[in-house]
């Protein structure tokens, strides 16, 4: 990572527990006010590459719009995949359950990598980050 | 998943929704630590994580009442009892959780 920091958003654009979307030189990120905190993520979910700055986040956690894999946003680490389609209580009807069948074949492979994390910091009012 | 780190993250979403109910994670750090990792697993086996101590009757009205946080479902016996079922949450002024009795919700008056 080097440290040429870019100028990415305006501090007054995220409110505590926002976040929004920007692109520098290419690359999708997301900047995460976490009480009055910053961090840059990657844009993409660590799981099926849904836009992580659709979710929500609470303190340092950032969780997915899609499926709801959880990221640490101040290490990028994935601490939850995604919140399975049946967690086992009831029997769905056998149309359901073969179509589920078969979204559990296709997902077995499917795995929640961590997030790549950017470094930042706030000068003249400005959130910056280091590509 | 690192299990140390969705400890800390329950630990993290747990205080916000037990906080304004009136309670707070058991002083027993010890018991704490055991019991949130036995959520992690739980989690990681159901997706969802289930009082530690409960069993599961694979009826969803009936699981869906033994999410930890589970307070909101079993208040009147929790605030007889000044913590819940598995003690991973004790009543605020709670300071030796030993000393809790331990009762049911017969013993405690709440049922004939």
């Amino acid at each position: 990572m080097s440290d040429k920091f870019t100028r990415a958003i305006s501090v007054d654009e995220i409110a505590p527990g926002g976040m929004k979307a920007v692109e520098i030189g290419g690359n999708e990120i997301v900047v995460c006010n976490s009480g009055g905190r910053y961090f840059a993520v990657q844009r993409r979910c660590g799981h099926m590459n849904a836009p992580l700055d659709m979710g929500t986040i609470d303190g340092p956690y950032l969780t997915c719009p899609m499926h709801c894999a959880q990221f640490d946003v101040s290490t990028g680490e994935a601490i939850s995949g995604p919140v399975p389609a049946n967690s086992g209580h009831e029997t769905p009807p056998p149309m359901l359950a073969a179509y589920l069948q078969n979204v559990g074949l296709l997902m077995k492979d499917v795995h929640t990598e961590s997030i790549r994390t950017y470094a930042t910091r706030v000068e003249g009012g400005w959130v910056q980050i280091a590509l | 998943m690192n299990v140390e780190s969705r400890k800390k993250a329950l630990r993290h979403f747990f205080e916000k929704v037990v906080g304004p109910l009136g309670f707070k994670f058991t002083p027993d750090t010890e018991l704490v630590e055991f019991l949130l990792e036995q959520e992690v697993i739980l989690e990681g086996r159901h997706g969802i994580p289930f009082c530690p101590c409960q069993p599961l009757r694979h009826d969803r009205a009936r699981d869906m009442q033994i999410v930890c946080p589970c307070i909101p479902f079993h208040r009147s016996h929790f605030d007889a009892i000044k913590r819940c079922w598995c003690g991973l949450f004790v009543h605020k002024d709670v300071r030796d959780p030993d000393t809790l009795p331990q009762l049911s919700p017969k013993e405690a008056g709440l049922e004939r």
